[in-house]
């Protein structure tokens, strides 16, 4: 009976030990740390390269688009626009389709990779929340969600 | 018209309290008449809750905006038929509509099997009872859809979400909804199976076809969200794993293992525990998926607001439901011991077991990786998201072992097997698996992992159900000396759930071909000027421009596109944007779909600039998209089949689903063949004038303009944040002092409640009672009010169970005076 428990236990650990390496090493590369800009601009060589969500707000009047293209340049920064002090501000860099509800004062989440000169934003890692009244059920549209 | 509907819910909560109470007691006393007195409150809450259901619908269809929840979620302008879908557009009414239909299945469930398991009736209606009272308790302390506005009504509502306007967006949730509460019914009867310890198959037998039923509304509710997400957020996919959406497949995954699981107690009287915690574990993760998308526990797209006291309520009940049901479990576990071993891995209850055991890690690793950013967060400090690669990574292998085990399970034996006797079984599937797996890889060089492997499979799978039904129909044609095809019917006709089983199996086999087309999937986003053309797969597409329109209701900038396959022009595609009167910050995407069963066009209008004409586009090539739905049509027919009575008539109840399934099938036929996206979009109203000054900046601001009430006299008690009509110089001013006092460095919640009670010189301008002191009392009252009562029940459910003549009177008077006691004794003590 006890030489049944063991090879059960053996078993069983071998699994666990097997479940716990791969999703380990999937977690690896499979998660993204999700920054407020504050947070990640306080220290960004530690977080150049790392994949990361930002949390932010679009500067009105920041939104360059480059004519006939897709490429967008636009700023971010920490708080809400009406906030007295902006917090840290980012440059960033985006190439295709803008959800909707992308604007100046839009609230956003950008998929990507900080780097040396501003934030890189990933294909269709733009997500821009509904300025909506709704309190529920406010999808926001983006590509890519 | 508002009190009543709130009285209707207090109503249908007492009434629910009787019912618990008095079938429980008939039950210990075994007095039918009590037992039977306990069925009558049953059917009564399903009469109230239909009465309380027509007095909300009524307000929406006259427009009653006095009633929060109608001036939130509906508006004059809105066509009927949202109208009247309105009831669930909101959290409020989504509960209402729980406990309505709720109800409803209890009742049926109750109705069907009165005589057939008389034992456990009286503890089915006790558990129903108690789940409806715990939404209602919910509705009428936290979430009563009747709350009126006190004096100024609002003149028009503000109108349900324009995305939610859409017709797939109408019937997925009742869908889901039906799913997740039929499931409350096996949990019934398996609770009152642990109780009474009748723990033989009987139970299972009345609960597999409410599982069924169930699981089929879960799987459409699944599919329509997937159809809305394709046709209307236009991103070119229809799975996102967005929390929302594991949500619900999480129950899914257990009532599927269930569904098998089942058959292995049924044949071998194997796996008694097992059966009894996937019901339990499919309930409790109902409850959960609905605590986790309304709580705010999860950030998920879908934005749910974050409501701590729905949390909270809601982690209680699940703290009950898991310890009471798994005491329950543990106690009976010598009632539960398996009467057969698994004698070989190579039988057919191996195969299940295996399958059992992949769905619930399914289910497990779906739940952890929703969680899991909640989790880091708690563990680590540090939120980390894991994003869609992540689960596509896990559940592409579980998914095609689950397509494996489809293949592999009906070539086994029951009991055991030898591999002698399984090498001609598996030689047709297998060869045929390989031919699928040899033509993906060679012919249209699809990469084999994990596409390719999926195309083999099921290949496979699709060898093993023709060879199922071909073996059946031909020793069926010998016997009987009839034609192949008769022979068929017949076939299905005497077995109709191991062959209805099959026809989901093929169903399931076309959903998973249709998602290995993804490894074809194109997606590309150009900018196109007049004139210009881009390439995509096989298709050519030229811009003519863009128009605008205009309706009346909406602005509509549609794109003309002309799609060119070798130089030929076949079709033209219109994209558009529509901007709705007084919702233009929010314009809809209508996507162009081009459908054919080999794949989909699917053309997005990204942007527009009407100066030069130019269109962003958003271009994706879709293959075999299309059989994912039509999968589903065949899989709603199998569950159809397999849900036909065994004696036609024997209780023509049990027939609905059947007829619900061809419906289903119908109306999936029709949808599929149109090629037109239902875009059921119309004007709403809603008005804008919200635009005035001192907007909460951080959600410090937020909470405490949410506490204060402003003091115009006009707005019948709003709070700061809401008070905005006209514009309202008193609010404008309160958000004013308040932001100002924020600036100023005060970030003390009692400290600005103290400052605004100074000022105004009452309470009069507090949201909510101040939580301490007498106040807290305010507080307190219904959460003491609702245990109690929970607990006077409990007690007066055992007392007067005893048997008759320990028993005291038995007049319904005597249990009010003793929950009386118990509450003026509850209510003694705080004070």
């Amino acid at each position: 009976m006890t030489h049944r428990y063991i090879k059960l236990g053996l078993t069983a650990g071998v699994l666990v030990l097997a479940f716990a390496g791969l999703l380990w090493s999937t977690l690896q590369d499979g998660t993204e740390y999700f920054k407020h800009v504050d947070e990640v601009m306080v220290n960004p060589q530690a977080w150049e390269g790392k994949p990361l969500q930002l949390h932010g707000y679009v500067i009105p009047g920041s939104i360059l688009k480059r004519q006939d293209t897709l490429e967008y340049k636009f700023k971010v920064q920490n708080n809400p626009i009406r906030d007295v002090n902006q917090g840290h501000v980012v440059e960033v860099s985006y190439t295709g389709i803008v959800p909707d509800t992308f604007k100046g004062e839009a609230e956003v989440v950008l998929r990507g990779k900080l780097t040396t000169n501003g934030f890189h934003t990933d294909p269709g890692g733009v997500t821009a929340k509904c300025p909506s009244k709704y309190e529920a059920q406010a999808r926001a549209s983006a590509p890519g969600t | 018209m508002a009190s009543l509907g709130t009285f209707l819910l207090l109503a249908a909560f007492v009434t629910c309290s009787y019912s618990a109470v008095i079938s429980v007691a008939g039950a210990r006393r075994r007095s039918r008449r009590l037992i039977e007195s306990g069925i009558g409150a049953f059917y009564l809450i399903c009469a109230i809750m239909t009465a309380a259901t027509a007095v909300l619908i009524n307000a929406f269809l006259t427009g009653d905006f006095s009633i929060k929840y109608v001036a939130h979620n509906s508006d004059s302008v809105q066509p009927l038929f949202y109208k009247l879908t309105s009831y669930w557009g909101g959290l409020d009414g989504s509960i209402m509509f729980w406990v309505f239909l709720l109800s409803i299945f209890g009742s049926l469930a109750v109705y069907v099997n009165r005589e057939r398991h008389r034992e456990l009736i009286p503890y089915v209606v006790a558990t129903i009872s108690v789940v409806n009272m715990f939404f209602l308790f919910l509705m009428v302390i936290h979430k009563n859809p009747f709350t009126t506005y006190l004096t100024q009504v609002p003149a028009d509502g503000e109108g349900l979400n324009p995305l939610l306007q859409n017709a797939y967006m109408a019937i997925h949730p009742p869908s889901l909804y039906t799913g997740f509460v039929g499931m409350t019914i096996p949990f019934a009867f398996g609770i009152a199976a642990l109780i009474t310890g009748h723990l033989d198959d009987s139970w299972l037998r009345a609960v597999r076809r409410w599982t069924m039923f169930s699981w089929l509304f879960l799987s459409f509710g699944l599919i329509l969200g997937m159809i809305w997400a394709y046709e209307e957020l236009g991103w070119g996919g229809y799975w996102a794993w967005d929390p929302v959406e594991n949500a619900a497949l999480l129950p899914w995954f257990t009532a599927t293992a269930f569904l098998h699981s089942v058959m292995v107690q049924e044949r071998r009287s194997m796996l008694r525990v097992w059966n009894v915690t996937l019901v339990i574990v499919t309930y409790f993760l109902t409850i959960f998926g609905t605590f986790m998308t309304r709580s705010g526990v999860v950030q998920s797209v879908h934005a749910f607001g974050d409501d701590p006291i729905l949390a909270r309520l809601f982690i209680g009940f699940m703290v009950i439901i898991l310890t009471f049901s798994f005491g329950l479990v543990i106690w009976r576990l010598p009632l539960l011991k398996a009467r057969n071993e698994l004698d070989s891995w190579l039988s057919r209850e191996a195969a299940f077991l295996v399958n059992n055991w992949v769905m619930l890690f399914a289910a497990l690793f779906v739940l952890f990786g929703t969680m899991f950013p909640t989790l880091s967060e708690a563990v680590t400090g540090t939120r980390l998201t894991v994003a869609g690669a992540f689960f596509n990574k896990w559940m592409t292998p579980v998914g095609l072992v689950l397509l494996m085990l489809t293949g592999v399970g009906p070539l086994l034996a029951w009991r055991r097997s030898s591999f002698d006797k399984i090498a001609p079984q598996f030689l047709w599937p297998g060869l045929s698996g390989l031919v699928a797996l040899a033509i993906a890889a060679l012919y249209f060089k699809i990469p084999v992992w994990p596409s390719g492997l999926c195309f083999g499979l099921c290949g496979f799978v699709a060898g093993t159900i023709v060879q199922e039904f071909w073996k059946g129909a031909a020793i069926r044609s010998r016997n009987s000396g009839t034609d192949l095809l008769t022979a068929l019917v017949g076939l299905v006709g005497k077995n109709k759930r191991r062959y209805g089983g099959y026809i989901v199996h093929v169903g399931i086999t076309l959903i998973c071909f249709g998602f290995a087309g993804n490894a074809r999937k194109l997606d590309e986003q150009v900018l196109l000027k007049p004139g210009q053309e881009t390439k995509i797969g096989k298709y050519t597409i030229k811009s003519n421009g863009v128009k605008v329109a205009d309706d009346g209701q909406k602005q509509m900038t549609t794109a003309y596109l002309t799609v060119f396959v070798d130089g030929k022009e076949i079709d033209g595609l219109y994209p558009a944007k529509w901007a709705y009167r007084r919702h233009e910050q929010e314009p809809t995407t209508e996507v162009a779909i081009r459908r054919t069963p080999v794949e989909d066009l699917y053309a997005v209008l990204g942007g527009f600039d009407l100066a030069d004409q130019s269109v962003t586009l958003q271009l994706v090539v879709n293959p075999l998209v299309n059989w994912v739905w039509f999968g589903f049509g065949i899989m709603a027919l199998g569950t159809g089949i397999a849900l036909l009575p065994e004696r036609s008539f024997a209780f023509a109840l049990a027939k609905m689903p059947a007829e619900a399934a061809a419906t289903t099938v119908a109306l999936l036929c029709v949808l599929l063949l149109s090629g037109t996206s239902l875009s059921a979009q119309s004007n709403m109203g809603g008005d804008m004038n919200t635009r005035t000054s001192f907007y909460a900046r951080t959600p410090f601001e937020k909470e405490m303009q949410h506490e204060i009430v402003c003091t115009c006299g006009a707005c019948g008690h709003q709070t700061i944040a809401e008070c905005r009509k006209d514009p309202c110089a008193t609010s404008h001013e309160m958000r004013g002092q308040l932001a100002a006092m924020i600036d100023s460095g005060v970030h003390d919640k009692d400290q600005i409640i103290q400052a605004f009670i100074a000022k105004y010189g009452t309470e009069e301008m507090l949201g909510a009672p101040v939580d301490r002191g007498f106040s807290r009392l305010a507080w307190l009252l219904p959460y003491v009010v609702g245990a109690s009562s929970a607990v006077a029940i409990g007690f007066a459910a055992v007392k007067w169970s005893r048997k008759p003549d320990e028993a005291a009177v038995t007049a319904p008077a005597a249990i009010d005076s003793a929950l009386e006691e118990r509450i003026d004794d509850e209510l003694r003590d705080l004070d």
